[in-house]
């Protein structure tokens, strides 16, 4: 299994965000990770990057556990995360140079100069990320996961920011890495992107799994039959948003 | 609107406190707290304890200046207030009482409340601030009693609101200014024309009465007195010494009546800020972009494209990549021209200092600051230069995502601050032992370059050895490290800083002592045989005490990084 979570839990004081959640990611699959706000899908995406740590629970990439062996583990991970962090002192191209070093990309520049070309950041190399807008910032975030050859890609709302250009060469890369045999997660709000990307999908909901499977799956499960087989109505089923709203 | 503002503030303010009180859950963070709080007993609520034991009657106490300073001091006052008043139209700043947060733009512009409702809610959210600084300043007043400072606090509180608010009428005036429609303009031009002849009236006072026989000390202040304690620099100056009148009357009587006539000038300010709320608009657009430019430039425009640091090579050790980003961060913030033009001015008067030799007292005074300047400098800098894990805390998300070593981490974030902070010492150092001669000339030339190169050796170690303490603290109590421009408040925070501006120093003092020691037996047992230059070796053997001790510190500290949590790093509210 590229990524495996066993027994996830993550507890914010006295709140819980994550429990028990147990789910893996094969290679050359793409998940989706869908829920209402709240659910914890963010939460698990950032202790799956090693940026939370988990409360009780394990993490697995490409066999190596995250918080015993934390190096390899992230060495095979690239997390593309819904706000892109960069700092502002670095330009583009030094933020991708920074990437290299710290993850041994071999042939950097080459790689580097490709993707963004691919992402339509040529010219902006020497920008630093004040100078960018949001989307572009964005591309730089995606530009610097995907310069390194990660089995398991992390990504959490991909499409925010993005032009309708960057949106499409988006969906392209994603199906292009996982056709070569990347494990993706990936989490959005957006229920057709994930429907028409992913061949698998997790429905979380008040920080549990509540659903998952490939489409055909779920929309074969007896309590889901009458839903319908869309992924929209599938989720609102799932997460007992389908009855009405009580009147006051 | 009161009602919603009052609502907004509080409910921020018991947020505020509720996330704080969370905080101190944890020990550390309660520790910090109590030693906070120790503190603030010591240095302000004691001095009440002592004050209430000193004072004779409530409410009795009184801060007795001398007669003729009591007789002049509101007139003195309120002539310097009358003085500010006037260049405030001059000042090229707005008030801050027009800039709303993004928060307050994003909620309340598009609300259905009035201007006039805007301006009573940033006079209302302003009060906080106001509050907490009249406070201090009666706290720290030489008054006997509490209930003397609680008349001190309320006065000061009167004059800086109506500074505040005054500050903002004239905000709104000058946007009138540039309005269309002649009378909106003359309108706007009455309050400066009335200061400026206010001004005119009381300097015309003042030079006629001072001119006849030139007085010095008290006399000056009876005279003054005298001068605007009558006719018509009494009565323009009214206003201003209204404002300033009860931080100098008596108890009981005059205090109150000093009160009335103060909150009535503060009253009038108000008035007039709601009547000029037709400004407003324009006001508060100049605010928001002269607030958006701030944050652009804060964010962006403060590093420069242009300054290049070198190319980082595609392998190598992740400490020298990290050090390398941070050198990037300081030459892209710092202009290098500048610096160099700096230095080569430094060096060229340092050659010109030799050449002019031992005697002269410049040359000497220049080597002694030199010197003391590279002392001060390694031992102040480390605490201000945050280019390290306190300010990349900011970065954690992705940093904790870097398949590197967290001990490479931490001892990445160290090396370019300390290079930076010994290149600095160096120079100084270097333009001290060059000095030397003129600034020490009771040593001879061996002893001060014996003791100069060896602190040279020493300056590396010492700055590494705080920064690696400094660094500790921040991963030790990571939600006390402010981020970016937020400032952590609080009692806890306080005890925070004083916790780690002594715990710094305890710790350096710990660390240094096995390499002090190591050093002096060093230098006893050789200085009978090189003499001078055994402070070379006793140097190098203290600095590579300090290395591995550091080294083995950034050891603890990796796995002390690994456990860090990115939501321990408190985030701006």
């Amino acid at each position: 299994m590229a990524l495996a979570l066993e027994r996830f839990r993550r507890v914010y004081g006295s709140f819980t965000a994550v429990d028990d959640l147990t789910f893996s990611v094969r290679g050359g699959e793409i998940v989706g990770l869908i829920g209402p706000n709240g659910a914890g899908k963010t939460t698990t995406l950032r202790a799956l990057a090693g940026i939370l740590r988990p409360t009780s629970g394990t993490v697995q990439i490409d066999g190596h556990d995250l918080t015993g062996d934390p190096i390899e583990a992230k060495r095979r991970l690239a997390f593309m995360p819904d706000e892109p962090h960069l700092f502002e002192y670095l330009t583009v191209e030094e933020h991708l140079r920074l990437t290299g070093r710290l993850y041994q990309v071999p042939d950097i520049e080459r790689r580097g100069a490709a993707l963004l070309s691919e992402l339509e950041l040529t010219g902006k190399e020497r920008s630093l990320p004040g100078e960018l807008s949001r989307g572009m910032r964005q591309k730089v975030v995606i530009a610097c996961g995907l310069v390194r050859d990660a089995t398991t890609l992390l990504f959490d709302e991909p499409l925010t920011g993005l032009d309708p250009i960057g949106i499409r060469k988006m969906r392209e890369t994603i199906l292009s890495r996982g056709r070569a045999g990347a494990a993706i997660l990936l989490s959005s709000h957006l229920l057709h992107l994930v429907e028409e990307i992913c061949t698998r999908v997790i429905i979380m909901d008040r920080g549990r799994k509540v659903a998952d499977g490939t489409f055909e799956e779920l929309a074969s499960r007896a309590d889901l039959a009458l839903a319908g087989s869309s992924l929209e109505q599938i989720f609102l089923k799932v997460t007992g948003r389908d009855r009405p709203e009580p009147q006051p | 609107m009161i009602g919603a503002s009052l609502y907004i503030l509080i409910c921020s303010w018991r947020n505020r406190l509720r996330v704080r009180l969370r905080r101190l859950r944890e020990p550390r963070y309660l520790l910090g707290a109590v030693v906070g709080a120790v503190y603030v007993y010591f240095a302000f609520l004691r001095r009440f304890r002592f004050s209430r034991s000193g004072s004779t009657r409530r409410g009795g106490g009184s801060l007795s200046p001398p007669a003729e300073f009591a007789a002049a001091g509101p007139a003195l006052t309120g002539l310097g207030l009358l003085a500010g008043a006037a260049a405030a139209w001059l000042v090229p700043f707005n008030s801050s009482l027009l800039e709303f947060s993004d928060a307050e733009t994003q909620f309340l512009f598009p609300a259905p409340v009035s201007r006039r409702s805007l301006i009573v809610h940033r006079l209302l959210r302003s009060q906080a601030g106001m509050l907490f600084t009249s406070a201090v300043i009666a706290v720290a007043s030489p008054a006997f009693s509490g209930y003397l400072r609680l008349r001190v606090a309320i006065g000061v509180w009167l004059l800086l609101s109506t500074v505040r608010v005054y500050f903002t009428g004239v905000t709104l005036a000058r946007a009138r200014l540039a309005a269309g429609g002649t009378r909106t303009r003359r309108v706007a031009w009455l309050p400066l024309a009335i200061l400026v002849a206010a001004l005119a009236t009381v300097g015309a006072t003042l030079v006629t009465g001072y001119r006849p026989v030139p007085r010095e000390g008290p006399d000056l202040l009876r005279l003054f007195a005298e001068l605007t304690g009558h006719g018509a620099a009494r009565l323009v100056l009214a206003p201003f010494t209204a404002v300033a009148w009860p931080l100098y009357a008596a108890w009981p009587q005059p205090y109150i009546t000093s009160l009335f006539a103060s909150a009535s000038v503060l009253a009038a300010c108000v008035v007039w800020v709601m009547l000029s709320d037709g400004a407003f608009q324009a006001a508060t657009e100049v605010a928001a972009d002269r607030r958006t430019e701030r944050q652009v430039a804060e964010s962006s425009s403060k590093y420069q494209t242009g300054a290049r640091a070198w190319t980082l090579a595609p392998a190598g050790r992740a400490e020298f990549a990290i050090a390398w980003k941070s050198a990037t961060q300081t030459l892209r913030s710092v202009d290098m021209r500048l610096v160099l033009r700096l230095c080569a001015i430094l060096a060229g008067l340092t050659v010109a200092g030799m050449a002019i030799g031992n005697d002269n007292g410049f040359v000497a005074a220049a080597g002694g600051v030199a010197a003391g300047g590279a002392l001060l400098w390694v031992l102040l800098a480390p605490q201000a230069i945050r280019l390290d894990l306190r300010a990349d805390l900011e970065h954690l998300d992705l940093l904790k995502t870097w398949p590197v070593r967290p001990e490479a981490v931490v001892r990445g974030e160290l090396i370019w601050p300390v290079t930076l902070v010994t290149a600095v010492a160096w120079g100084l150092m270097t333009i001290g032992i060059a000095l030397s001669g003129a600034a020490f000339p009771q040593y001879r030339l061996g002893t001060r370059l014996g003791i100069g190169t060896a602190a040279l050796i020493l300056v590396p170690a010492l700055a590494l050895t705080q920064f690696t303490i400094h660094n500790a603290a921040a991963l030790l109590f990571p939600a006390w490290v402010p981020l970016g421009t937020q400032r952590s408040r609080g009692l806890d925070a306080m005890g925070q800083r004083l916790i780690t501006l002594g715990g710094t120093w305890i710790a350096l003092i710990v660390m240094a002592l096995p390499a002090a020691a190591a050093a002096g037996i060093l230098w006893l047992a050789l200085r009978f045989l090189i003499g001078p230059g055994a402070f070379v070796p006793a140097a190098a053997v203290a600095a590579a005490i300090l290395v591995v001790e550091t080294v083995v510190v950034t050891e603890l500290l990796g796995p002390m990084y690994e456990r860090l949590d990115a939501l321990d790093v408190e985030r701006a509210e």
